[in-house]
C-alpha cells in the first residue's frame, strides 16, 4: 500500500462511507416508519429482497470501513509503542473481519431461504 | 490582584510548582495588559522568567497559557481575566524555565513546510507579479506571527509533535500552495502525504479558537486536503 493510501484514501473513504451510512439510515427510518414489520416472517421477506440485501451488505461494509479508519486514527494518536500498536491493529482487524464474515453469512442465508420459500 | 504562576527552574527544582503573587491594585491602570502586570511582578521577583519583546502582539514571543487558554500576554487585557489569574507555559512543550518553553520541535515542523517560494523559472526583469485577486488568496495566511499558540493547543500536536506538522506549519504550507508565484505544488503535496503530517488533523479547531491574529488554520488544512483530492483524480 502506498503512503498516500494511509492518508488521503483513508480520509476520502471515511467521508464517502459516512455519506452512505446517513443515506441508508434515512431509508431504514423511512421504511420502518411507513411500513412497520409485524413479525419474523416479515423481517425475512424484507431482507430476502435482493436489492435490500445488497444495500444492507454495502451498509455493513461501509460501517466496517468507517470504523476501521476511525479506530485506526485513535490508535495512531494514542498508542506510540510499535509492538503494541501492531497488536491493537491486528485485534481490531480481526474483530471487524469477523463481524463482516458473520454479517455476510446472515445476508447470504436470508437470500437462500427467501428464494427457497 | 492575585496570580498563580507556574514555576520551574531545572537547576533548583525537582518538580514544577504553582507560586502565588499579588499585584497592588494601585499599580493597575485602565487598559493594562497582562504583560504589563507580569513586568510589575518581575520587579517584585526577578527570578520570574518569561519571554517578551515588542509588547504589541507582533513578535509572538509572549505566548502562554492564560487561565487555561493559550494567548499573548501583551494583548490580553487584565480586566478580561478571572482572578486568580493562572499562568502556565504553552502546553505540551519542554519547559526551559517558568513560562519559557523549548519551541525547537515547533520550528522544525515549520521548516518542514518549506515556508518560502519555490520557483525555478528564469528570473524576470521585474518582480514576479501577481494580480490583486491572486494576492488576495494570501490574506489570512501571511499574517501568522509564529507565536505557537495554535500548535500547542492542538491535541493532535500534543500526541505526535514529531510527526504531525501542526496548525501553524500547515497554515504556512497552504500559504505557499495558494501563492500564484510558487511552482512546487506537487512537491509540497507529496511531502504532506501519509497518515501523519497532515491527516492527524481531526478538525478539533482549538487552533482557530486561540489564534491571537484571528487566523483559521483549520480552513487552510481543509483547502490542502481538497487540493490533494483534486490532484489525485
Amino acid at each position: 500500500m502506498s503512503r498516500q493510501a494511509h492518508g488521503l484514501r483513508a480520509w476520502v473513504l471515511q467521508r464517502f462511507t459516512a455519506l452512505y451510512l446517513v443515506l441508508f439510515l434515512a431509508y431504514l427510518l423511512q421504511r420502518f416508519y411507513t411500513f412497520p414489520v409485524q413479525d419474523f416472517a416479515g423481517w425475512q421477506a424484507w431482507i430476502a429482497d435482493p436489492l435490500v440485501n445488497l444495500a444492507t451488505g454495502l451498509f455493513i461494509l461501509s460501517i466496517l470501513i468507517h470504523a476501521w479508519v476511525g479506530v485506526r486514527d485513535v490508535v495512531m494518536d494514542y498508542v506510540h509503542h510499535t509492538g503494541v500498536r501492531v497488536a491493537v491493529f491486528a485485534a481490531i482487524a480481526l474483530t471487524l473481519t469477523g463481524c463482516g464474515l458473520w454479517s455476510l453469512r446472515v445476508l447470504f442465508l436470508a437470500v437462500i431461504r427467501g428464494s427457497g420459500a | 490582584m492575585r496570580f498563580s504562576i507556574y514555576r520551574f527552574d531545572p537547576d533548583k527544582d525537582s518538580q514544577p510548582y504553582m507560586q502565588d503573587y499579588a499585584l497592588d491594585e494601585a499599580k493597575i491602570w485602565p487598559g493594562m495588559m497582562l504583560l504589563d502586570a507580569l513586568l510589575e511582578l518581575k520587579a517584585q521577583d526577578e527570578t520570574l522568567s518569561f519571554r517578551r519583546s515588542c509588547q504589541e502582539g507582533v513578535c509572538g514571543s509572549d505566548g502562554m497559557n492564560i487561565n487555561g487558554r493559550n494567548g499573548l500576554a501583551c494583548i490580553t487585557p487584565l480586566a478580561s481575566l478571572k482572578t486568580p489569574i493562572e499562568l502556565r507555559p504553552l502546553p505540551g512543550q519542554p519547559v526551559i524555565r517558568d513560562l519559557i518553553v523549548d519551541l525547537n520541535q515547533f520550528y522544525s515542523q515549520y521548516r518542514a513546510a518549506k515556508p518560502y517560494l519555490i520557483n525555478e523559472d528564469p528570473e524576470p526583469e521585474v518582480e514576479r507579479l501577481q494580480s490583486p485577486a491572486e494576492r488576495e488568496q494570501l490574506d489570512g495566511l501571511y499574517e501568522c506571527i509564529l507565536c505557537a499558540c495554535c500548535s500547542t493547543s492542538c491535541p493532535s500536536f500534543w500526541w505526535n509533535p514529531d510527526k504531525f506538522l501542526g496548525p501553524a506549519a500547515l497554515l504556512q504550507s497552504w500559504r505557499f500552495l495558494a501563492d500564484s508565484r510558487d511552482r512546487a505544488t506537487d512537491l509540497r503535496l507529496d511531502e504532506l502525504e501519509g497518515p501523519f503530517k497532515l491527516f492527524r488533523c481531526h478538525t478539533i479547531m482549538n487552533c482557530v479558537e486561540v489564534c491571537p491574529k484571528g487566523l483559521n488554520p483549520t480552513r487552510a488544512i481543509g483547502r490542502i486536503k481538497e487540493l490533494m483530492l483534486k490532484r489525485s483524480m
